[in-house]
């Protein structure tokens, strides 16, 4: 523990700025990739262990797209929409067939699809570390904002992040399409007598689910490294946001992501050792104090 | 004593006799190498279905107790302080302590939420693993090998009797499982799964079942551990390892979880898919991930399940037939007495 | 489920059928027949996930060094043959492999090719299955340090840790003295290998250069795929000089990700693992005059026989060589230079024999040739030097070496401390 540097962190001006810029460039693109996994939770009921593939398809599919165009508009849309689409296809399917049915088989068929699908990125673009390289737009000196400093790419980063929680927040609790979304994951049946097309909304909530996971690849790629297998980590972050904001709940989502970005930002300051076993403490805490998490329902 | 006890017991032996016979009729070391890890992996996809199939309780975190045993046995062994049958009731028992503390927290939670924080408690270990280099060697794992001296006459460093030995202890692990399962506990327990509401109103304590259930199918994975530890002569974090949880969850659904060896043939089946998919591929995630997708969405259940739904089906239209065919058959008859 | 009267017949009968399947598998027709003119050399090593370039790359280097070797003969008109096995980076499925190539596949060598705990698990079962093993990937100094781990046929053919420590605290301090370098900090991987590099690298700097202060050390987690916190600490830090042990593709996202946040314009950078070609043509945008230690290059040490393996090797795997590459490709050639001596001989105490103390005149040698010490079964003589990036390829240049008589005299000095020797 050393408090005594994170005071005298927090009473500088520059320090904080960074620090809290850090918490909110390592939160929200967790918060990305978490808000689709809990979406698909809270509508559909199931958790989708292949989110951590989809956001490496979507680093993958930018990479490519970013490749053959240079223009990285295209490759955020390719790696947003080509992931929403393959996320529609692996409901329709696959994931439909074992809908109702004990978890385990969802959970296997997703383990499936991590195989598939990180093997077949290691056979399309070989085992190689790969970097999309930055776009020359954002080639800029960090921009410094009271004596501490934020790179350009990360402002957009984060702005592009928020912006796709607002809209997907929106978009649930104030369009009548949200209000149908949400009666689904209430009453599935009842939503089908009124006569809507059930079936068509769950794959449109997966795919939605999945383009948020493929986006946050996108925005990924040009700073992280592309391997097989790079979504296993970034599934059991999220994971662990999922489970402490409270499955289901994309304002939890947002406040767990916030939370876990600022403790990792923070924490290397006060207490560098003990981030991780923070985490994970947090997990357990919340599980037993209250297993639906910070802002999710009641279990019933 | 039981019927069903000396049925059991005569299965054991039968059983015994033909692991002990198999690697004298086919004397190549690659087929004791093989069945040595299907008995440490086959007792943990067969302990976790103790949870997952007999009570309900899908555990995501089963491997933590996989390497506690591991580990414990490898450390007591490498301070070369106690012999090996020791050690290893020691790793058991020390393994059944810690399931009891994480259990006593874990079993109170329902559903989703428990196999959540089995997989917390399972990463929470790892990171102990991986983090506590004085003791466990951190990533690298249990250095050095572990030494097998010989005890009651038996001496491990033969591969034979390394093998008959772990047949032995595999048979009898699977017998106390058996025994646990066909016990009025055990049937406590599928009460428990099918209705928990309902165990609780007769008045079972639900919490200090499940919790008893959890002792020991955690006990009976480490076994598992050890048994690969003495085999491979050292411990990984690995062990510990997510993904190590979801194999085993992966060879119970593969065998199925309605028969009470479903998990030895889900065991069965992945080992050997392994074994040969390595051998003619690199790409065997490709190839393991098609397979699991055929199963599951072509049978949408486990083979040993299938097999045995097949089975119950075929003896119901038999017996339905028969039915059908009683009168038709039997009709003509007393029409032919009567033209007589 | 009422199984307790149907479960019993077929669950038995499923159990004896999968058995038959599991006999099936001695009956895999993978057994050289007795007048095989080839000689199977198996290789366990990790094929798939996260580092699979380990692998492809170090299997690429094998199969061109015995590619080579067959077209010039092979041994006494015999061929060597590659088997290879994806462990899939567990240590226990490591053991496994390598112990169905001995007994199964008929592989009378074991070239092994697994990192930190895969090769460890590798090791116990050449204990076990005496046969000659040559690790080519694992940098872990205890595996060939400590006599307690050593195994009379498995040598280590791959830099070491405390060699590279040694070379780096000398590089390290001279620059520091250069240019009054004295606050330093650490940003390294949070595992074994992480911590012990990162020790001993600052032990042997402080001992050449005792002005050099640590400031602050950060530990990312391993296969961290964000680095910001530990970079935005840095920056507030403000050392004068970094040390990292980071490597692979976390060392391509620290120092991209670096990049974003001008770090190295007022940071010297010291890394131990950037020199790696796969790592360095991975970064977009490589800053000049980051410090390196030698991984691979093809223009050092500047022999043509280098450059030939760089190209070569870049013809099959379709990228510049990796560290492990050129370790796994020496490898080989001890391998085949031991079998010449024993005329084709495969027990391992006879190889083992024969490799003890073996010089093999490789294209990588800063001198002459490359030395197998006999004394504990590890390389030295390879190179050890640190060199400045540049933007363009070959990415790094100016090397400057380490003599390795001090080496060795600071590394036994090493041994005696750790109680080794």
């Amino acid at each position: 523990m050393n408090l005594e540097a994170l005071v005298d962190c927090l009473s500088s001006a520059s320090c904080a700025v960074t620090q809290v810029s850090t918490g909110l460039i390592v939160g929200m693109l967790l918060f990305l990739v978490t808000s689709g996994l809990s979406l698909i939770f809270g509508v559909l009921g199931i958790i989708n262990f292949t989110h951590g593939a989809f956001y490496m398809l979507g680093a993958y599919l930018a990479f490519t797209a970013y490749a053959l165009s240079g223009s990285f508009l295209l490759a955020m849309v390719a790696g947003a929409a080509g992931v929403g689409l393959f996320g529609i296809l692996f409901e329709r399917f696959v994931m439909s067939r074992v809908y109702g049915r004990d978890i385990l088989m969802q959970l296997l068929v997703c383990y499936a699809m991590i195989l598939i699908l990180d093997d077949g990125v290691k056979i399309l673009y070989g085992g190689e570390y790969r970097m999309m390289g930055m776009p020359d737009v954002f080639a800029l000196p960090p921009v410094e904002i009271a004596g501490g400093f934020v790179p350009g790419y990360y402002l957009f980063m984060v702005a592009v992040a928020l912006a796709a929680g607002l809209v997907l927040w929106l978009g649930i609790n104030r369009t009548r399409l949200g209000k149908i979304v949400r009666a689904l994951a209430i009453n599935p049946q009842m939503v089908g007598a009124l006569g809507i097309n059930t079936t068509l909304l769950y794959a449109g909530v997966f795919g939605l689910g999945s383009l948020l996971a493929g986006l946050a690849g996108a925005l990924a790629a040009p700073i992280r490294t592309l391997t097989p297998g790079m979504g296993v980590s970034i599934l059991i972050e999220s994971f662990i946001v999922t489970v402490i904001g409270g499955m289901g709940s994309i304002a939890g989502a947002f406040l767990a992501a916030l939370l876990i970005g600022f403790t990792r930002a923070f924490g290397a300051i006060g207490f560098p050792l003990f981030v991780d076993g923070l985490m994970f403490a947090l997990m357990a805490l919340v599980l037993v104090v209250k297993p639906s998490g910070l802002l999710g329902r009641e279990a019933a | 004593m039981r019927a069903g006890l000396v049925r059991d017991l005569a299965a054991a032996l039968a059983g015994l006799g033909l692991l002990i016979a198999l690697p004298m009729l086919f004397p190549q070391p690659a087929l004791r190498d093989f069945l040595i890890y299907f008995f440490a992996y086959g007792l943990m996809a067969m302990s976790l279905n103790l949870l997952v199939g007999l009570t309900g309780l899908v555990s995501f975190g089963h491997a933590a107790y996989f390497a506690t045993g591991a580990y414990a046995f490898g450390l007591l062994m490498q301070s070369g302080l106690v012999p090996i049958p020791v050690a290893a009731l020691a790793a058991v028992g020390g393994t059944a302590l810690i399931a009891l503390v994480v259990g006593a927290i874990c079993v109170r939670l329902k559903e989703i939420y428990f196999s959540f924080i089995t997989l917390a408690f399972q990463m929470f270990i790892h990171s102990i693993i991986v983090t506590w280099v004085g003791l466990t060697g951190g990533d690298q794992g249990l250095r050095g090998g572990i030494p097998r001296p010989p005890f009651l006459g038996l001496d491990l460093n033969d591969a034979r009797v390394l093998y008959a030995t772990c047949a032995v202890v595999f048979v009898l692990c699977i017998l106390a499982m058996r025994q646990v399962s066909q016990s009025p506990f055990g049937y406590t327990l599928r009460m428990i799964r099918d209705n928990p509401a309902r165990a609780n109103f007769l008045g079972v304590d639900v919490t200090a079942m499940k919790l008893g259930i959890f002792v020991f199918a955690a006990s009976m994975a480490s076994v598992g551990g050890l048994i690969l530890a003495l085999f491979v002569s050292g411990a990984y974090p690995e062990f510990a390892f997510w993904t190590t949880s979801g194999e085993a969850i992966f060879m119970i659904m593969l065998g199925g979880m309605k028969l009470f060896l479903g998990p030895l043939v889900g065991t069965l089946l992945l080992q050997t898919l392994n074994h040969f998919v390595t051998i003619y591929t690199e790409h065997h995630g490709l190839v393991l991930g098609t397979v699991i997708l055929v199963i599951v969405l072509g049978l949408r259940r486990g083979l040993a399940d299938f097999l045995f739904d097949a089975i119950q089906a075929r003896r119901a239209r038999r017996a339905a037939a028969l039915a059908a065919a009683a009168p038709a058959a039997f009709a003509p008859a007393p029409l032919d007495g009567r033209t007589v | 489920m009422g199984t307790k009267t149907l479960s019993r017949a077929p669950s038995r009968r499923q159990v004896v059928g999968g058995l038959a399947a599991g006999a099936a598998i001695t009956g895999f027709p993978h057994i050289a027949g007795a007048q095989a003119k080839a000689i199977r050399i198996g290789m366990p090593t990790i094929l798939s996930g996260r580092v699979a370039i380990l692998g492809t790359s170090s299997r690429a280097a094998a199969q061109l060094a015995f590619r080579q070797i067959n077209e010039a003969g092979g041994i006494g008109g015999r061929t060597l043959e590659l088997i290879d096995r994806d462990s899939k980076g567990r240590p226990d499925e490591a053991a496994k492999v390598t112990r169905d190539l001995i007994n199964n596949d008929g592989c009378e060598i074991i070239i092994d090719g697994e990192a930190s705990s895969g090769a460890f698990a590798v090791h116990e079962v050449i204990r076990d299955l005496p046969v000659l093993c040559v690790h080519t990937c694992s940098e872990t100094s205890s595996l060939s340090a400590d006599p307690k781990l050593h195994v009379r046929t498995a040598f280590r053919c791959a830099r070491q840790g405390i060699h590279d420590a040694v070379a780096g605290g000398t590089y390290a301090a001279r620059i520091a003295k250069q240019k009054g370098l004295k606050r330093w900090m650490t940003c390294s991987p949070d595992y074994a290998y992480g911590r012990d590099n990162t020790a001993e690298f600052l032990e042997f700097a402080k001992m050449f250069e005792p002005s050099i202060e640590t400031v602050d050390q950060v530990w990312p987690k391993l296969f961290a795929p964000d680095y910001t916190e530990s970079i935005t600490k840095i920056l507030q830090t403000k050392p004068q000089a970094v040390y990292s042990a980071l490597w692979g593709g976390d060392l391509v996202a620290f120092i991209e990700q670096s990049n974003l946040y001008r770090l190295f314009s007022n940071v010297a950078m010291f890394s131990g693992g950037l020199g790696d070609p796969p790592v360095l043509t991975a970064i977009k945008q490589l800053p000049p005059g980051l410090n390196t230690a030698y991984r691979y290059n093809r223009n050092y040490p500047a022999k043509p026989a280098n450059v030939a393996f760089a190209d070569a090797f870049a013809k099959v795997a379709g990228h510049e060589p990796t560290n492990w590459a050129w370790q796994t490709y020496l490898g080989c050639l001890f391998v085949a230079e031991a079998l010449r001596r024993t005329g084709g001989r495969t027990e391992g105490s006879a190889l083992a024999a024969e490799l003890k103390g073996m010089a093999v005149a490789a294209p990588f040698a800063v001198g002459d040739a490359i030395t197998m010490r006999d004394t504990d079964h590890t390389i030295i003589g390879y190179p050890v030097a640190w060199g400045r990036t540049v933007p363009k390829a070959p990415f790094v240049e100016d090397f400057s070496d380490v003599d390795w008589g001090r080496i060795v005299e600071l590394e036994t000095q090493w041994k005696k401390g750790k109680g080794y020797a």
